[in-house]
This record gives structure tokens, C-alpha cells and sequence, in this order.
């Protein structure tokens, strides 16, 4: 039996439900020797901003006792204009849809950004990251705040056919207002979830580990927070959502497609597995076979309560 | 855009050998003939340590000497990391990412090289000094803590005329490895030398400052936290000398010529 693997989202037809998860696959060329893009229904790029940033402190990475990491990149990047000059011409070679990351600070920068990169014919759609918790202004300040978040969607809304999803944080102890709120100002998709603010430190010398303090916990003990969000999110709009958070393997991603998933995003898996998304595929190919499961899409939202 | 220095190669490996050199460190030898042929000296290899996400990252280790379909791998058990492959038995695969990371540019036919490492920063020296044309004369110095925590086992330090320091005087010459380098130069006057050194951040500082007092080029291999090994995470920053951002270790370096560096240690990780 062959499994269905394709899902969709708004117009646009993804081969495969796996998404590259935004700031852990670069701009989308630096796995290309290594990683199947075959098994990748879309790579979501790092987030851009209007101006390039150079990011934190370092250290900027550090691991949890218990299988996790800490990040504090701070959104390095090159900012639009050089990523219009030297990466998006590399954009249709990764034979995948690309979907482009989008950070600001304010309202206005996010609709700069996208305004200049409307004319790459080769993006599919943009991810609003307002969420990130390793800026001091925007990130995580801007989608704390429910009416911020309706105002970024709406404006970009008005300047692009594109699709949309909005990345939330999990930090929200209710998810379903500011995912309401996002889907009736124009969203195509949610993103759930960003990373959870976190921290290390080193007893002995009485440090932190990382150079900005605080940095974005992710990796395989966030799945459960993101599980929730997803769930509670799906109980409560009518959009595609795109899971994040901790996923490491093919039963993962059944789980997260059965709270009500249609998207699913490896992130730092990959940088243990940057073979992961053959070996999640299969996985959910074996579950599916195993279940009688003819398409992956039948899974979205079929938890049994 | 950064140009890719090289084809990046996923490799199943094999551990031909593992043996404890002392306390702490360890020589495996690996079959792993894509990487080894392809390999020089300053690049590393990113290796994940087992199947299971405990610990989540794989472990950036600089290669060492290579012959033929074979490299070896000397490291520092630091933590759950390296502990786990220090227990790797002859026969087991270990998964593979590299050779990542620019290499150590080689001296010119006129120059002098000397190389200099402290502790497991021995490694990438040990490849470079197979690669220096064997006609070229080389100086080699190795500083340690103490005698129980060498890195280089006796018959090797012999074979290469590696020069031994101690911070506690235990064996070889007593004081830093840097002090040892100042001595060194001294004897053999400044022209046309040139310092390749990899070792914990204090030392590669001292080893910058007097290079640059002597108006020696020096190259350093720089070791940090690292995420993905490739480029794409940008966890492994390192702050630009000149203070316009950082370079990144996986990609840049991790050797750099050691004045557009800031090793101060409140800008290291």
C-alpha cells in the first residue's frame, strides 16, 4: 500500500506534511549536500528583518540536562535587502515550496520586509515570527500582546495574496483568543509553537551559560506544551496548523497530526539528524500502513477524546 | 553570499581502535576512507554519539592524523558527550558529519612553522604536521597541566620531536607553552617564523598577544558551543576583532588568523 503523503494549505499542495522549522535550516542551501529535500513539503528560511542583524552574545547555545537545548541566536541575519541579492536566486534549486520567515520590531517593519519581497516570484509564503524570545523590543513583546498580533497579520494581509501563518509563542496560557485573533485579521495558518523562554546555569562558576542570560528552549521536552497549543488552537479556529516543538520522530508527528496538525516542523532535530526527514517519513509511512491509514491528511485532528 | 568550503559528507564510521592515553583522553582510530581522503588539517568532524537525543547535539572534534582510509580522533572525556564515546568498542559505527570548517592555510616554503598547543588542542596540529612537507623544518610544543593529563602518547612525542611544557613542572620545560614559545622565538629570532596554535581561550590569548608584539603571523583554531556544524543555526559565534559582529566557527573558522579574533574572555564562549 502506497500512503498518501500530500497535504494542502489554502491553494498550494505540499508533497509532504514536513517543514523545515524557521532559524534551524539557514536560508535553505547550507544542508543541501546532506539533507533529502524530497521528503520536505516546504522549508521555512531563518527569520529576516528589515535591517541585518548580527545577533547575541555568545555562548549562544547550550543543551538542558534532560535532551533538550537552549538557543539565543537573536535573529542573526542578513536583512531583506541581501537576501534579496544573494539568496533568493537560490530559492527555486531547493525544488520545494519556500516558505519566508519574517521578523520586526514593529508593525511597519514586517510590512517592509514582505513589500520588498513580494517581487521573488518563488516564495509561496511568508511565516510571522512574533514570538521569539531572545529580543529585547518585538519577538516575544510584540506577540504577547493580542492586539499587536491582529494588526501585524492585518496589515501584511493587505499587501500580499500569499499565504500567511502567524508563529505564536507558547507562553500564552490561553492560546485561543491570540489564535482567533490572528485567523479573523487574515491568516492562512498558525505556526505552534515558538520556542519557551528558558535558562542554564553553571553552579560552579556562577554563571549563566549562555551570553544573553535567557534563550528559547526547544527540542524534545517542549512537545508536550506544544501538543496542548496545537489542540486547543485546532478546537478553536478553522485554519491549517503548522506543529512545532520537540519533534524528533515519526510517531511525534502522528501525534501532533492527530491533535490537529496538517503542517509539521523539524527543527532542531536537525542538527543531531540532518537525516531526519527520510527517516520521519517512513516512520509515518509505517504507522499509516499499520493502521490502514490511506492518507496521511485522514490523521489531522482524529484524536479520539 | 559565504561560499561553502567543500562537499559535506555524511559517513558512517567505524572504530578500528580506542585506547586511553591518560587520564581523561582518548585515541580512536576510525575507518571512515570518504572523510579521511578528503580531510585537512584544522577541519573537524561532527559526530553524533548514540541514536537517542541525550544529549541532543553532536560533538564537533577536530581530526587528527590520517592515513590512507583512517583517522584518528584524540579527545578530552568532558562530559555526557564524550563519556558516551570513550565507551565505543572496536567494530561500532559512528555517524559522521564533515570534514567541516576551513583548514590551516600550510606555510610557505620559506617559512618556519611552529605549532603550538595546549592540551587536546594538540589534535589538529598532529594532522598539520603530517601535512608541512617533510623537508620543512617544523618546531612542535605541547603544553599540559602536569604529566598525567598528556595528550600525546611518548613514542608519538618522540617520533615528531615534540617539545613538552608543565604548568606544574612535572615533565619537560616548567611554565606555559606560550612562555615556552617566547623562548623559543627568541633563540631563533622572529624572521620568517609562523604560529599555528589550538588550546583552551587564556592561552590562545597569550599566544596572540605575543605573536603580535613579535610581528609573527599566527593562526589559531578556535573551539565553541556549536549547533548544526554547517552554517545554517548560527550558534557558533566568535566577536570580530575589529567589533562589526561575529564570525561564525563552523564556517569561517575554525582556524582564523589569530588578529581578527576577539579572544578576550568576556567575549569568548
Amino acid at each position: 500500500m502506497s500512503v498518501g503523503t500530500k497535504v494542502s494549505i489554502k491553494n498550494l499542495v505540499l508533497r509532504t506534511p514536513l517543514l523545515t522549522g524557521s532559524g534551524t535550516f539557514g536560508y535553505g542551501d547550507e544542508f543541501a549536500d546532506i539533507v533529502d529535500y524530497d521528503k520536505l513539503g516546504g522549508i521555512i528560511t531563518k527569520s529576516i528583518s528589515l535591517e541585518p542583524r548580527s545577533g547575541n552574545p555568545p555562548p549562544r547555545i547550550c543543551e538542558t540536562e534532560i535532551g533538550g537545548l537552549i538557543n539565543s541566536i537573536g535573529l542573526a541575519n542578513v536583512g531583506v535587502d541581501d537576501f534579496l541579492k544573494d539568496k533568493s536566486s537560490l530559492l527555486p534549486l531547493h525544488k520545494t515550496e519556500v516558505f519566508v520567515s519574517v521578523v520586526g520590531d514593529c508593525v511597519e517593519d514586517y510590512v517592509g520586509v514582505i513589500s520588498k519581497l513580494q517581487v521573488i516570484k518563488d516564495i509561496a509564503g511568508y511565516e510571522l515570527n512574533i514570538s521569539c524570545p531572545n529580543v529585547l523590543k518585538g519577538g516575544l513583546s510584540l506577540g504577547g500582546d493580542k492586539e499587536a498580533v491582529a494588526a501585524i497579520t492585518r496589515e501584511v494581509r493587505a499587501i500580499t495574496k500569499r499565504i500567511i501563518s502567524v508563529k505564536l509563542t507558547p507562553h500564552y496560557s490561553l492560546i485561543e483568543p491570540v489564535a482567533e485573533a490572528a485567523v479573523n485579521s487574515g491568516a492562512d495558518a498558525l505556526t505552534l509553537t515558538n520556542t519557551l523562554m528558558g535558562m542554564m546555569i553553571d553552579a560552579e562558576k556562577r554563571k549563566p551559560l549562555l551570553g544573553n542570560i535567557t534563550g528559547g528552549y526547544s527540542g524534545p521536552p517542549l512537545k508536550p506544551v506544544a501538543l496542548a497549543k496545537v489542540y486547543r488552537a485546532a478546537q478553536a479556529v478553522d485554519v491549517p496548523i503548522w506543529a512545532s516543538g520537540g519533534i524528533v520522530s515519526g510517531i511525534d508527528c502522528i501525534e501532533f497530526m492527530l491533535a490537529g496538525a496538517c503542517g509539521l516542523q523539524l527543527g532542531s532535530v536537525l542538527f543531531a539528524d540532518p537525516f531526519a526527514p527520510n527517516r520521519i517519513m517512513s516512520e509515518m509511512e509505517e504507522y499509516c500502513e499499520r493502521h490502514g491509514v490511506e492518507k496521511m491528511a485522514d490523521l489531522i485532528g482524529a484524536l479520539e477524546v | 553570499m559565504a561560499k561553502k568550503n567543500n562537499m559535506v559528507i555524511a559517513e558512517k564510521g567505524v572504530v578500528e581502535q580506542i585506547l586511553k592515553i591518560s587520564d581523561d583522553i582518548w585515541d580512536m582510530t576510525i575507518y571512515a576512507p570518504r572523510i579521511a581522503e578528503l580531510c585537512r588539517a584544522g577541519q573537524f568532524v561532527h559526530v553524533r554519539v548514540n541514536d537517542s537525543f541525550a544529549p541532543f547535539l553532536r560533538r564537533p572534534l577536530s581530526i587528527g592524523p590520517t592515513w590512507g582510509e583512517y583517522f584518528r580522533l584524540i579527545f578530552l572525556v568532558k562530559g555526557t558527550g564524550t563519556k558516551i564515546l570513550a565507551q565505543k568498542e572496536t567494530g561500532n559505527e559512528i555517524d559522521l558529519i564533515g570534514p567541516l570548517g576551513k583548514p590551516f592555510q600550510l606555510p610557505e616554503p620559506d617559512q618556519s612553522p611552529i605549532l603550538v598547543a595546549g592540551g587536546i588542542g594538540a589534535v589538529p596540529l598532529l594532522l598539520l604536521d603530517d601535512q608541512i612537507p617533510s623537508q620543512q623544518n617544523r618546531d612542535f610544543l605541547l603544553g599540559i597541566r602536569s604529566e598525567k593529563n598528556i595528550t600525546v602518547d611518548e613514542i608519538e612525542m618522540e617520533r615528531r620531536g615534540i617539545t613538552v611544557s608543565s604548568d606544574d613542572g612535572s615533565i619537560g620545560f616548567h611554565g606555559t607553552v606560550v612562555e615556552l614559545l617566547e623562548k623559543r622565538l627568541e633563540e631563533k629570532g622572529e624572521k620568517n617564523q609562523v604560529v599555528y596554535g589550538c588550546g583552551p581561550g587564556p592561552m590562545l590569548q597569550a599566544l596572540k598577544n605575543l605573536c603580535l608584539a613579535k610581528s609573527v603571523p599566527a593562526f589559531i583554531s578556535l573551539e565553541v558551543p556549536m549547533g548544526c556544524g554547517i552554517g545554517a543555526c548560527q550558534s557558533c559565534a566568535v566577536p570580530k576583532a575589529d567589533g562589526s559582529g561575529y564570525y561564525l566557527v563552523c564556517q569561517d573558522g575554525p582556524v582564523f588568523e589569530s588578529t581578527v579574533v576577539d579572544l578576550n574572555p568576556e567575549s569568548l564562549p
